[in-house]
């Protein structure tokens, strides 16, 4: 794998807003650490991920059953919304 | 001894045949932490007014025999990545320095059943993302060593709270040694129990599939204690298990190995010279030791800055300054999700989302985050085979002993190889323990790592405890006592 690393586009799928000072040091250390870890990236394996648990111990994860539980009540659960209104969250326009 | 040095069954058992309260003991923590605090910097924020009257309130159990445990009115430091119910959780990110708690962490109800009193909220990385605690938007921790050094990270206020005897243990969080490093950087007993066996219910997430809560003590029984008190099946946390606890020889029959790849290139001879010594003192008191080779760890950090990172961006897209947290106004949404995480996050957390996004994108997955699942898969299972052959592995904690502010910042790579022996052992599930066994040239100290299979912690703390006491070290802190 070559490092074709382009700031602006992942930073757009982050969601990060970058200053152009931050593109250029960030850009430079992701490089190094891609460097770092290709060896990793060019080894072969004999299986495929289908057959990887994400549970270190190989568990599959607990569902629970769809039961309605007393947790947080709708204050608690908006109380750190920067904006809030009626009982529901308050963004701005998805559209200008 | 001083009364702060003593351990929590000990503490505990003064207060039982009272001779000494529990209000009396907080008094002399909280002096601890008046004198050590403006130097130090462990804690985000103290907890004293109220901790006052829960002192009072714990006095007044044991003067009618009626205490609720061994953790009964001692003195507890939470790193600020564990919510507690009505205080504010910072993570050490600006992104949250508003953010109240809704509601308590797991690990927090269960220490509250015995009324444990917590002393405060202790700084970090920023969420928990860092080796050194250098990462916190809330200024630097200073090691009680050597105020030079840094102590550790990412827990690494927990790690120098109970360092300048500001707490008598604390909480940590581990993800690739957050728990371990600062331990060993301190001189402490630092614990990373087996994954799911702790409930990772309102810890705030970092890498889901390796983060656990553990504690931070100065004995391995604190530690014990802490761990029997935090642990345990929650039904809100969906990788919690509950399998029972797996018996391996914790005595002179017991088989270790030493991992011959965390003795090599990268290791300073002072760490490699604490492992020799334990070594020793385990062969002279009858325990087979033998060397092994585990290759994959050779790749252990690469293969966790893929997975830490990727599973970093998933977690930490939910602070898109909607339902909590920062949020700096924009025309769209879009606009001000963007703006919001610019100015909210810090430095390393945006290279790490930046790296977790890059390597889970179309294109990439294959190469990068698949690859490092499959690497993952097969370490373990090189885990398992050794784990046929001995009970143990031991390695150093650290390549070195703690290092000096500001020395590693400008170097990513470079501080990411301080992690290089804990990783392991969270990329596995492992259960892995610190235990602090003498000084650097520089008279720091050094820690060494003793690993086992997933869910022998029991055993395991069993061993660590047998290599505590044949080792015997009591050097403490006085940097900070100036």
């Amino acid at each position: 794998m070559s490092n074709e690393f382009d700031i602006d586009d992942v930073s757009k799928l982050a969601s990060i807003e970058l200053e152009e000072s931050e593109k250029e040091k960030l850009s430079k250390d992701l490089s190094v650490i891609l460097d770092h870890v290709k060896a990793l990236s060019e080894l072969e394996f004999e299986i495929s991920v289908d057959e990887v648990f994400i549970h270190p111990l190989e568990k599959k994860l607990n569902l629970q059953e769809d039961v309605v539980e007393e947790f947080l009540t709708h204050e608690e659960a908006l109380s750190n919304a920067p904006e809030s209104k009626d009982g529901k969250f308050v963004v701005p326009p998805s559209l200008e | 001894m001083k009364i702060e040095n003593k351990s929590i069954r000990e503490i505990n058992s003064l207060f039982q045949k009272k001779e000494l309260k529990p209000s009396e003991f907080y008094h002399k923590i909280f002096d601890n932490t008046a004198q050590s605090e403006s130097v130090i910097h462990a804690h985000l924020k103290l907890f004293e007014e109220e901790n006052r009257n829960k002192a009072v309130q714990s006095d007044e159990r044991f003067a009618k025999d009626q205490s609720l445990g061994l953790l009964d009115g001692i003195p507890i430091a939470i790193k600020d990545n564990i919510n507690i119910k009505g205080y504010q959780t910072t993570c050490s990110s600006k992104m949250l320095s508003e953010y109240v708690s809704p509601y308590n962490a797991t690990v927090i109800n269960k220490l509250d059943q015995q009324q444990t009193i917590f002393t405060g909220k202790t700084n970090l990385d920023e969420f928990a993302m860092g080796s050194s605690t250098e990462n916190s938007a809330y200024g630097l921790t200073k090691n009680p060593w050597n105020t030079e050094c840094v102590p550790g990270g990412s827990s690494g206020g927990s790690a120098a709270s109970v360092a300048a005897r500001s707490s008598i243990a604390a909480l940590g969080s581990d993800t690739g040694g957050s728990i371990r490093q600062p331990a060993a950087f301190c001189g402490l007993v630092g614990y990373k129990p087996t994954y799911g066996t702790v409930s990772r219910f309102g810890l705030i997430a970092f890498a889901s599939s390796l983060d656990q809560i553990g504690p931070i003590t100065k004995y391995v029984d604190d530690a014990r204690i802490l761990y029997n008190s935090i642990k345990g099946y929650d039904s809100k946390d969906a990788t919690s298990i509950t399998d029972e606890q797996i018996k391996i020889p914790s005595d002179k029959t017991a088989k270790v190995g030493v991992i011959k790849e965390l003795m090599e290139e990268g290791i300073s001879d002072d760490a490699k010279k604490e492992v020799e010594k334990v070594i020793n003192i385990l062969k002279a008191q009858g325990v087979e030791v033998i060397e092994v080779s585990l290759p994959l760890i050779k790749l252990a950090i690469s293969i966790y800055y893929l997975i830490a990172p990727a599973e970093c961006s998933a977690n930490l897209a939910r602070f898109d300054g909607v339902r909590y947290g920062l949020r700096v106004e924009g025309k769209t949404s879009y606009e001000m999700m963007e703006k919001t995480r610019a100015e909210g996050f810090g430095s390393e957390v945006k290279r790490r989302i930046l790296l977790g996004t890059y390597a889970l994108s179309a294109g990439y997955f294959d190469a990068y985050y698949g690859k490092a699942l499959l690497a993952r898969k097969n370490m373990i299972d090189e885990f398992n085979k050794i784990f046929n052959q001995v009970d143990y592995l031991i390695s150093p904690t650290t390549p070195t002993a703690a290092f000096k502010a500001g020395e590693k910042t400008s170097n990513p790579l470079e501080m990411y190889m301080s992690d290089l022996c804990t990783i392991p052992a969270n990329l596995a599930g492992l259960p892995s323990i610190s235990v602090p066994t003498g000084l650097s040239k520089e008279k720091l100290p050094l820690g060494v790592q003793v690993m086992s299979k997933a869910l022998t912690d029991d055993s395991l703390l069993d061993f660590a405890e047998l290599i505590e006491k044949e080792v015997s070290f009591n050097d403490e802190p006085s940097d900070w006592i100036k």
